[in-house]
C-alpha cells in the first residue's frame, strides 16, 4: 500500500511539474501575441501620424537586417550577388537582406510551418499557387494599406496599375506586393518534334485530332520513345485537360475541385466537369490514345523527368506554358536543330488568359518588426534599375551579359544565380532574353490579342465552410478520375458512372451550392 | 502519515541520487519530446489560426475528425494499415529469428560478418531509392521483369495497374529492408544465452535441430514478445516513407495500398489544415493506445513477467 502511494506521489509530482511548464509555455505564447498586436497597432498609429506630416523624411538611421524566404534551391552565386545587393541596399536605405531558400521538393510542407512555428522572418515569396489566400485568411501576412504603400513604396505605388492591387485583394485587403508585368499567360501548349511530323507525312498539329495522329504515329513506329511525357503525375486531372477541356471550351475550373464555369458566362453558372458531354467525348479520345500507346502505361507512377527525356530524345511531345516551353525550345534548337522542335497551340481560337498579378509576389510577415524598411527594400528591388538587374539576373558580365538597356544574353553561369522565385520582382524593367525563341515570342504576340478579361478573373473560392467535402472530392478525383482519364479503366462508361457516384457521396453538390452562392455574391458586388 | 510519506520519499531521493541523476537526461528527453508535445492534441479540436495560436484558437469540437469518416474510406484504410503492419511484424520477426539462428550456427567469423553486413545494407537505403528500384523492376515498358518476360516471348504484366500484386511486393520490400537490423538484435539475444545450456544439451546428445528448438528458440521468446509489443503500439501508423515512395499517387492501387498516413496526406495535401491533420494523428494514437493496453493485458494473463507494464 505504502509503495503504491509513493508511486502515486511521484507521478503527481511529475504531472504538476509538467503542467507548470506547460502553463508557462502558454503564457509566453500569449506574451508574444500581445507583443505582435501592440506592434501592429503601433505601426498603424505611425501611419496616421505620418499622414499628417507626409513630407517628413523616413528615419533610416538604424541599420536593419531583414530575413527573406524564397522558393527554389539556394543559388550557387548567392554570396557574390547578395553581397552586391546588400552593399547597394545599405547605401540607399540602410538595410541588408538574408535570404533563406525552400527547395522545390518540399517547400509545400515547409511553407506553412514557417508561420505555424512563429519563425522570425520579414519577407516571404507568395503567389496564388503558393498559399497566398490561405495565409492571408489565417493571418500570416501583414495587411498593406494604401497609406503605407504610398509612403514606403512610392516608386511601386506610382508604377503599378491600380487593377493589379485590386487583383491581390483578399476580402478587400491587400497582403502582397504583386509582380508588375502583364505579359504572362496561364494557357498551356504543346512542344513536339517537327522531324517526326515530316517523317510520317502528318498534318501540322493545331487541334486535338492532328495531335492524336502524331502521338499514334510515334507510338507505332518509334520503339523506345514515349509519345507524350507527363508534366506531373500527382495532379487530380489529366495533364492535357487544361488544353483539351478547359482552354478548348473556355472553362475555368475552381480550386482543387471538378467544378467550373464558362468564362464568357456573365452569370458564372457552376457545373461539374465530369457531368458534361465534352468530358465524355474526351474520355473516348483518351481511351483510344491510351490503348494505342499514346503515353506510358505507368503514367500514374511516373518517376521520369519529362523535360530531360525530351531533351534526350526519349519523349516525342510535352505540354507546359509558353515561357517554360520557350526555354526548352531554345536549348533543343541549339543541341538538336535537326529535330525541328515546334510549338503547337491545340486550341488556337479560344480565349486566352493573362496571369493575374498574384501569379508572383512578396508578402510581409505579420509579426515582422521592420515592416516599413521591408517595404522600402521591396520598392527598390522592383523599381531601382541596378538593384532590379541584380536580383533578376545576377552580376553583369558573370551571370548575364546586358544587351542595351532592355535585353540580355544568358552566360554559362546564368543558372548559378537564377534558380529561385525572383519572379516576384517582375516589372517593366525586365530585360528580354535575346535567345528566347522567335516562335515563342510569336505565340505570345498572337495570344496577347486574344486575351479575354472577365468579371470572375479575380474571384477566389473560400473553401473553409466545405473543407471536408473539398478534401474528399480531391481524393475521389485522384482515385477514380485520374486512372479513368489515363485510360487504365477497361470499361470507360462504367468507370465514369462510378466516378460520378463517388463524387456525389463525397459531397460535390454541397461544394457546388457554396461556390455558386459565393460567385453570385461576388458578381453582385461588382455589378 | 503525510509527513512520514514525504520523509521516506526524500530519503529515497537522497539514497538513490546517483541513479536518479543518471536517469534524469532520459526522463527529461521523454518529458520534452513525448509529454509536453501532447498538449498539442488540443489542435485536433480547434479551428487553428495564427493569431490565436495553439491555445487561443476557437474550439471546433469533433469537426476536424469529420473529413476522415465522411470519406467512407476510414474503415478500409484503417484495416489496410493494421493488416500491413501485422504482416510486416509476423513475417519480419520469423525471418529475422531464422536468419539469426542460422548465422549463429554457421561457423567462420568472417563468413558470418560478411553475411551480416550484406543483410544490414538495405537498412541504409532510403525509401526514395527503393521506390526507384521498384520502378525499374516493375515498370511496364522499361522494367527488368517485363523485359525478361518479353525476351522469353511471354506477355508483359501490368504490375503498376494491378492492385493484387502489391501487398506481396510491399511486404517483400519491408521485410528485405529490415531483415539485417532485426537479425542483429536477435543475434545479440542469442549470444547472451548461457553457453552452459548448450554444453549441457550437447552432453545429453542433442543434435543441431534439437539444440535450436529446445534451447535457442525458447530463450528468444522474451525478446520476441518485447519487440512485438513495441510494434503493436504502432500498428495503426503506416510507414509513410515506404508507401508514399513506392506507390505515390497511383490511384489504380489505392484500394490495396492505402494506409491511414498516405490517405490523410493526400486529402490534406492542398488544404494545409493543421486541425484536420492533428485529428488524424489523434485517431491513430488512440487506436494504438487501446491496442497496446489490450495486448499487454493478454500477455499479462499468459505470463505476468513478460508484460511491458
Amino acid at each position: 500500500m505504502m509503495k503504491k502511494k509513493k508511486k502515486l506521489g511521484l507521478v503527481l509530482t511529475g504531472v504538476l511539474a509538467a503542467s507548470m511548464v506547460l502553463s508557462a509555455c502558454g503564457q509566453s505564447n500569449n506574451g508574444a501575441n500581445n507583443g505582435a498586436a501592440a506592434n501592429g497597432s503601433g505601426s498603424d498609429d505611425g501611419g496616421a501620424a505620418n499622414n499628417q506630416a507626409a513630407n517628413d523624411a523616413i528615419d533610416t538611421s538604424k541599420a536593419v537586417n531583414l530575413k527573406m524566404v524564397m522558393l527554389g534551391p539556394k543559388p550557387a552565386d548567392y554570396d557574390q550577388v547578395f553581397g552586391e545587393i546588400n552593399k547597394q541596399l545599405k547605401e540607399k536605405v540602410n538595410a541588408t537582406i538574408d535570404a533563406e531558400f525552400l527547395d522545390w521538393s518540399d517547400w509545400g510542407q515547409k511553407y506553412p510551418l514557417k508561420f505555424a512555428a512563429g519563425e522570425d522572418f520579414d519577407l516571404i515569396y507568395t503567389s496564388n499557387w503558393a498559399n497566398y489566400n490561405d495565409q492571408s485568411n489565417k493571418g500570416g501576412f501583414l495587411e498593406l494599406t494604401d497609406d503605407m504603400l504610398a509612403k514606403y513604396m512610392p516608386q511601386t505605388w506610382a508604377a503599378m496599375p491600380k487593377v493589379k492591387w485590386d487583383q491581390a485583394r483578399v476580402n478587400g485587403k491587400v497582403y502582397m506586393v504583386p509582380q508588375n508585368q502583364s505579359k504572362e499567360f496561364t494557357d498551356k501548349l504543346i512542344l513536339y518534334r517537327g522531324d517526326l511530323l515530316e517523317k510520317y507525312k502528318l498534318q501540322p498539329i493545331d487541334s486535338p485530332e492532328t495531335y492524336q495522329a502524331y502521338l499514334e504515329a510515334v507510338a507505332k513506329n518509334e520503339k523506345g520513345m514515349t509519345p507524350y511525357g507527363l508534366e506531373a503525375s500527382d495532379t487530380k486531372m489529366h495533364n492535357l485537360d487544361k488544353q483539351l477541356l478547359l482552354q478548348k471550351n473556355n472553362w475555368f475550373s475552381v480550386g482543387d475541385t471538378s467544378l467550373a464555369f464558362k468564362v464568357d458566362d456573365a452569370k458564372g453558372q457552376v457545373f461539374s466537369i465530369y457531368d458534361t458531354p465534352e468530358f465524355k467525348d474526351l474520355l473516348t479520345y483518351y481511351k483510344s490514345l491510351a490503348d494505342n500507346g499514346g503515353w506510358s502505361r505507368n503514367a500514374l507512377t511516373n518517376k521520369g523527368d519529362t523535360t530531360g527525356d525530351f531533351k534526350a530524345g526519349k519523349v516525342a511531345s510535352m505540354s507546359h506554358n509558353v515561357t517554360a516551353l520557350g526555354g526548352i525550345l531554345a536549348e533543343v534548337d541549339k543541341t538538336h536543330p535537326e529535330w525541328k522542335a515546334t510549338l503547337a497551340d491545340l486550341t488556337p481560337d479560344s480565349h486566352k488568359s493573362a496571369a493575374i498579378s498574384t501569379q508572383n509576389g512578396i508578402a510581409i510577415h505579420a509579426t515582422s518588426k521592420e515592416p516599413e524598411r521591408a517595404m522600402m527594400v521591396l520598392d527598390l528591388l522592383q523599381n531601382d534599375k541596378s538593384l532590379h538587374d541584380l536580383i533578376m539576373y545576377g552580376i553583369a558580365g558573370t551571370n548575364y551579359e546586358p544587351v542595351g538597356d532592355d535585353k540580355f544574353t544568358k552566360t554559362d553561369k546564368y543558372g548559378n544565380f537564377n534558380s529561385f522565385s525572383n519572379w516576384a520582382w517582375n516589372s517593366p524593367l525586365n530585360r528580354v532574353d535575346t535567345t528566347y525563341p522567335q516562335a515563342a515570342q510569336d505565340v505570345e504576340k498572337k495570344w496577347a490579342a486574344q486575351v479575354f478579361h472577365y468579371p470572375l478573373e479575380t474571384f477566389v473560392f473560400d473553401n473553409s465552410k466545405v473543407l471536408n467535402e473539398v478534401t474528399n472530392v480531391g481524393n475521389v478525383m485522384m482515385r477514380y478520375g485520374v486512372p479513368l482519364e489515363y485510360g487504365l479503366v477497361p470499361d470507360t462508361a462504367k468507370g465514369l458512372e462510378t466516378l460520378q457516384k463517388q463524387l456525389k457521396a463525397a459531397g460535390i453538390d454541397k461544394i457546388k451550392t457554396e461556390l455558386q452562392s459565393q460567385i453570385d455574391a461576388f458578381l453582385a458586388k461588382q455589378g | 502519515m503525510m509527513t512520514e510519506k514525504r520523509h521516506s520519499f526524500w530519503r529515497d531521493v537522497a539514497k538513490y541520487r546517483t541513479l536518479l541523476i543518471m536517469i534524469s537526461p532520459a526522463v527529461l528527453l521523454v518529458l520534452l519530446f513525448s509529454y509536453i508535445p501532447m498538449a498539442g492534441i488540443v489542435i485536433a479540436f480547434k479551428q487553428f489560426n495564427y493569431t490565436g495560436g495553439v491555445f487561443g484558437s476557437p474550439w471546433a469540437g469533433f469537426d476536424n475528425f469529420k473529413f476522415f469518416f465522411q470519406s467512407g474510406d476510414a474503415w478500409r484504410v484503417t484495416r489496410n494499415t493494421a493488416l500491413y503492419n501485422i504482416g510486416f511484424m509476423v513475417l519480419g520477426n520469423l525471418l529475422q529469428i531464422a536468419a539469426a539462428v542460422l548465422l549463429f550456427e554457421v561457423g567462420g567469423k568472417w563468413f558470418r560478418k560478411i553475411i551480416q553486413s550484406a543483410l544490414f545494407l538495405p537498412y541504409f537505403i532510403s525509401w526514395v531509392v527503393v521506390g526507384s528500384i521498384a520502378y525499374n523492376f516493375f515498370s511496364y515498358d522499361v522494367g527488368a521483369i517485363n523485359n525478361v518476360l518479353a525476351s522469353l516471348g511471354m506477355e508483359r504484366i501490368d504490375i503498376y495497374n494491378t492492385p493484387a500484386y502489391w501487398p506481396y511486393i510491399l511486404v517483400f520490400f519491408h521485410t528485405w529492408k529490415l531483415l539485417g537490423y532485426g537479425t542483429v538484435m536477435y543475434l545479440a539475444a542469442i549470444t547472451s544465452i548461457d553457453t552452459e545450456m548448450y554444453e549441457a544439451a550437447e552432453m545429453d546428445g542433442a543434435n543441431v535441430f534439437q539444440r535450436i528448438m529446445k534451447v535457442t528458440i525458447p530463450n528468444l521468446i522474451p525478446t520476441f514478445i518485447i519487440l512485438a509489443l513495441l510494434a503493436v503500439g504502432n500498428i495503426f501508423r503506416g510507414d509513410f516513407g515506404m508507401f508514399y515512395n513506392v506507390i505515390g499517387n497511383n490511384g489504380m492501387l489505392f484500394s490495396a495500398t492505402d494506409v491511414i498516413d498516405t490517405f490523410v496526406f493526400r486529402l490534406l495535401m492542398n488544404t494545409n489544415d493543421f486541425g484536420m491533420s492533428s485529428a488524424a494523428g489523434v485517431y491513430q494514437s488512440v487506436l494504438g493506445f487501446v491496442t497496446i493496453l489490450a495486448v499487454n493485458y493478454a500477455v499479462r494473463k499468459y505470463d505476468k513477467d513478460r508484460a511491458l507494464f
